[in-house]
């Protein structure tokens, strides 16, 4: 019988053209910005604007390479990362530093940023938390030959992202 | 050779209407895509269309360009005839039914120009024939055969089987939409559009024939291939339906008649249930421009309505099943708009003949 009333009042239909309605009503300010409209409005992190929506915390962007807090980098050479990537876009070249034989450094190390799909396993497979990831998401480039991201260029993002403070990023390894 | 003054003005007159109700909706419809795709982003939580212009207002000019610059392919199978006929009868109909809607007050105009004194009444329809809804419903049902002959002339698989169902479709819908107004006619005494609004000045008929107006919205909604019953269109099911095939002003003329329908069914209801150009309430003003305006702007504005109705169960209600349209159709608003009928009639016999039931 409720059944049969449900049908004939269309009150099921009507339910549902009322929730529709609410959303129609539902201003921008209501529900916050659901689109952002990109080049207009943008999330950054580091050109904080009231209004705008930071980037989540665990956002993995542009990668970097850290260095110690004495200055001198952090990467062993150890390739760890260069095997756990699964999009093959990071190249490991490591070398024996030449006045002390037991440590040994990254002489080439490249990440094609144009491969690489930012799961951020290279993060986590790094044994001495030398690759870290920045929230830097615009990486266009207008050649080719810039793109590539050699070690100074990440060894400088790094810089900039990381000024020597020893602080995990992704996590998840513990 | 006797030249009236009166004709020829009746002659311009009826040229001046016929300019403005077709230049009006054809101005009308982009916006209505528009309009559709805005309400439907709302309603979703998206945007909808606002890069080009001022609030994405020029979007429909620049899909008209883009439309009317691509290329017409015809399929090298397909009846090249038919199939560049399809269209045309389908966008043909639809305007031509516009014919018989009043979108306003007759206005008694009294000039005196250059020694001439012209005396008339200015009516605001293109002509009044008195089996106006029939006329409409007629045209309707030719506009059919523009989808089923497109849809069979594109010589595709999807197109025909949408073809197939906006023919079974139709003619189940035609049948339950044209009787659920019966018991308006017969409330009103009459066929004619103009004299179904006349009728309404005191109530309308929404109050008497509520039943009716509901049946009368879904077979509408059937009738114009629009979303709980969009099925000869499928877009998950059937591609794009009949009009698969089409592209550039084919595809558009297919787009234009399928919103101007939908003006057609949101008018029809608007004149059957909501009292037309009937305001409801009016503000008596000493300037005529005024005067006339304001039933013209109360049947947009109903109209209005409707269309946003249409708009807005788009984005509600999911299709239905081929046999559940088809067991509404028949088994359900078939019936009941026959039972409309029958109570209408007997309690305007009983009215009409002051028969006392104690």
């Amino acid at each position: 019988m409720i059944k049969f009333l449900k049908t004939i009042l269309f009150i099921d239909i009507i339910k549902g053209l009322l929730l529709t309605l609410k959303h129609f009503f539902m201003l921008r300010g209501v529900r916050g910005e659901t689109t952002i409209e990109y080049p207009y409005k943008r999330r950054f992190l580091f050109q904080k604007i009231p209004q705008q929506k930071p980037l989540p915390e665990g956002y993995r962007g542009l990668l970097c390479l850290r260095r110690k807090d004495d200055g001198s980098e952090r990467c062993v050479g150890c390739a760890l990362c260069e095997a756990y990537c699964p999009s093959k876009c990071i190249t490991v070249v490591s070398a024996e530093k030449e006045n002390e034989p037991l440590q040994r450094y990254a002489r080439f190390y490249q990440i094609d940023i144009t491969r690489c799909v930012f799961c951020g396993y290279c993060v986590d497979a790094c044994p001495v938390e030398a690759l870290a990831m920045t929230k830097r998401f615009e990486l266009s480039q207008y050649e080719k030959n810039t793109i590539a991201m050699t070690k100074e260029k990440l060894l400088e993002v790094g810089d900039i992202e990381y000024p020597c403070l020893p602080v995990r990023q992704t996590g998840g390894k513990e | 050779m006797n030249l009236d003054i009166n004709l020829i003005i009746r002659f311009t007159e009826i040229l001046i209407t016929i300019g403005v109700v077709m230049g009006g909706l054809l101005a009308v419809v982009p916006l209505l895509t528009y309009m559709e795709r805005r309400v439907l982003g709302l309603i979703q939580d998206r945007l909808g269309p606002n890069r080009v212009g001022p609030f994405g207002l020029l979007q429909p000019l620049a899909d008209g360009i883009k439309l009317f610059l691509k290329e017409i392919i015809i399929p090298s199978a397909a009846n090249k005839i038919i199939f560049l006929a399809a269209p045309v009868i389908v966008v043909i109909t639809a305007l031509a039914a516009f014919a018989v809607i009043p979108f306003g007050r007759d206005y008694k105009l009294h000039l005196e120009l250059f020694g001439f004194t012209i005396d008339r009444t200015i009516h605001f329809y293109i002509t009044d024939i008195n089996i106006g809804i029939l006329y409409i419903f007629a045209l309707g049902s030719i506009g059919t055969y523009g989808i089923i002959l497109g849809g069979w002339a594109s010589n595709s698989k999807y197109a025909l089987l949408g073809a197939m169902r906006s023919a079974a479709q139709m003619i189940s819908y035609e049948l339950s939409l044209g009787l659920s107004t019966v018991g308006v006619l017969l409330i009103a005494g009459s066929l004619s559009m103009v004299d179904i609004v006349n009728a309404q000045a005191k109530h309308w008929f929404i109050v008497y024939q509520l039943p009716a107006f509901i049946l009368f919205i879904i077979s509408g909604f059937a009738e114009t291939n629009r979303t709980p019953f969009d099925l000869p269109e499928a877009e998950s099911e059937l591609v794009a339906g009949f009009h698969t095939e089409y592209s550039g002003m084919g595809f558009a003329f297919f787009m234009m008649a399928e919103y101007i329908n939908m003006i057609m069914i949101s008018s029809l209801a608007t004149i059957l249930f909501f009292g037309g150009w009937q305001p409801l309430f009016e503000w008596k003003s000493s300037i005529d421009i005024i005067n006339i305006v304001q039933p013209i702007i109360w049947f947009c504005a109903k109209v209005f309505f409707f269309l946003f109705l249409y708009m807005w169960v788009r984005a509600t209600l999911p299709r239905l099943r081929y046999d559940q349209l088809m067991k509404l159709g028949w088994k359900a608003l078939i019936p009941l708009s026959i039972i409309n009928i029958a109570i209408t009639a007997i309690v305007k016999f009983i009215i009409e003949n002051n028969i006392r039931i104690i």
